[in-house]
């Protein structure tokens, strides 16, 4: 059990009920399960990134049927899996809300949830651009607020805070905007 | 001279005689000034990108008319775009000096207000809408980060926009208040009066030049022997 557990209370019982059905199904594939405040994160094993998603989506219990948000995070204190995933889900049927979180080593790819909630292109190709987090099976995970030639991912922690790196003004852009 | 016509118009004398010598095989259009326009001190013409020449007295006409109707372009960039848009409410009410009509087109503007930052993904869009502006157009450059990036000395950033367009008035502030950017439109105001523009003494457009370089081009120059040293456009890129 982890520390978590007692204050689950907290929790809505809708949500609740949700997570006991994924740790049934999931079990060891849910690493950590951590509550602040009523609000309830899930650490995940990337492998399970896309079953355990399919699951909270379509599974009568869990019904999170809108993906709030979807962002990277970058972690350089962890050597092993510096990069992280996290997803914010909501359930429009129950009112609950979930977060999950998957942690990532450098290159590691993670699969795609665009079959999902279509609505995670943009936020995985932000992710993408920002972090170099790669999501397999994108349909188009091209850069999204840089510019095309744009080089390096500005949102790690490693790279420069100050001076015009990267990327250039681009003037030759005659018939693409 | 017409005496029912209470205003100056092109088809009147003074330009009579320029448009009729332009109107015959090969002639080109020399307006008159100085001692062909009647001997009356005038400092020279006005110059246009193209090669045309205005004489000042019809352009300090058209100045007196153009600076009571400056049509800024509709765009903000950042949040200085909530002060321009307290400049155009009832408080501030720019349209007390004809400027509250804010054109949603860039052919329609005379002008355009740089409020706010402008990223590298922007700066071609901002470069595009300034080209479509039609001449004579003036350029203000609302707050720190138009004018010089501000804070953001980042990857994304432009470091002042007056690298990549010719700026008449720069408005400094954090945002400026609606009464800098006051301010700066009556500068811009004096300039049309005066028939001033930021590229009178550029006559070419920095980002153009910038493409080409890149493009391994000279820099086009609409009138070469008369063309003065183009001011250095500093790279978006040579910021230490």
């Amino acid at each position: 059990m982890t520390p978590g557990e007692d204050t689950l209370q907290t929790l809505p019982a809708s949500l609740m009920t949700a997570v006991e059905a994924l740790g049934s199904t999931f079990g060891e594939r849910l690493v950590e399960r951590t509550e602040f405040r009523g609000e309830l994160t899930l650490s995940v094993d990337p492998a399970a990134w896309l079953d355990i998603l399919t699951f909270c989506r379509d599974d009568g219990s869990t019904a999170f049927d809108q993906l709030d948000s979807l962002l990277g995070d970058h972690l350089p204190e962890r050597a092993e899996a510096p990069f992280a995933v996290v997803a914010h889900l909501l359930s429009h049927t129950y009112g609950h809300r979930l977060r999950v979180k998957t942690a990532l080593a450098e290159g590691q790819a993670l699969p795609s949830v665009t079959g999902l909630w279509p609505s995670a292109g943009f936020d995985e190709r932000e992710a993408w651009e920002m972090f170099g987090v790669v999501f397999a099976g994108h349909p188009d995970l091209r850069r999204l607020l840089t510019t095309d030639d744009f080089e390096g991912f500005p949102l790690r922690k490693d790279f420069p805070l100050k001076g015009t790196v990267g990327g250039r003004v681009r003037t030759d852009l005659r018939g693409k905007i | 001279m017409n005496e029912e016509r209470p205003f100056l118009t092109v088809r009147d004398g003074l330009l009579q005689p320029a448009l009729e010598e332009a109107a015959q095989p090969g002639g080109r259009l020399c307006l008159p000034y100085g001692e062909a326009a009647g001997g009356e001190p005038m400092g020279g013409p006005v110059h246009f990108p193209g090669g045309i020449a205005m004489p000042v007295q019809i352009e300090r006409v058209l100045g007196f008319g153009r600076s009571f109707s400056f049509w800024p372009l509709l765009f903000g960039l950042a949040c200085c775009a909530i002060e321009m848009m307290a400049m155009g409410g009832s408080r501030f009410d720019i349209s007390r000096f004809g400027m509250e009509a804010m054109r949603a087109s860039p052919r329609q503007a005379d002008g355009m207000i740089i409020a706010g930052w402008c990223s590298t993904k922007m700066a071609p869009r901002v470069v595009r809408l300034y080209e479509q502006i039609p001449d004579p157009k003036w350029v203000l450059a609302m707050g720190s980060c138009a004018i010089s990036g501000n804070i953001w000395d980042t990857y994304s950033i432009v470091q002042g926009i007056d690298s990549l367009i010719p700026v008449d008035v720069y408005v400094p502030g954090c945002p400026p208040r609606p009464e800098a950017l006051w301010q700066g439109l009556e500068m811009i105001r004096d300039r049309i009066k005066q028939s001033r523009h930021a590229y009178d003494g550029l006559r070419r457009i920095p980002a153009r030049d910038l493409l080409a370089a890149s493009a391994g081009e000279e820099p086009c120059a609409p009138d070469a022997s008369s063309a003065p040293t183009p001011i250095a456009a500093p790279a978006a890129g040579t910021t230490a």
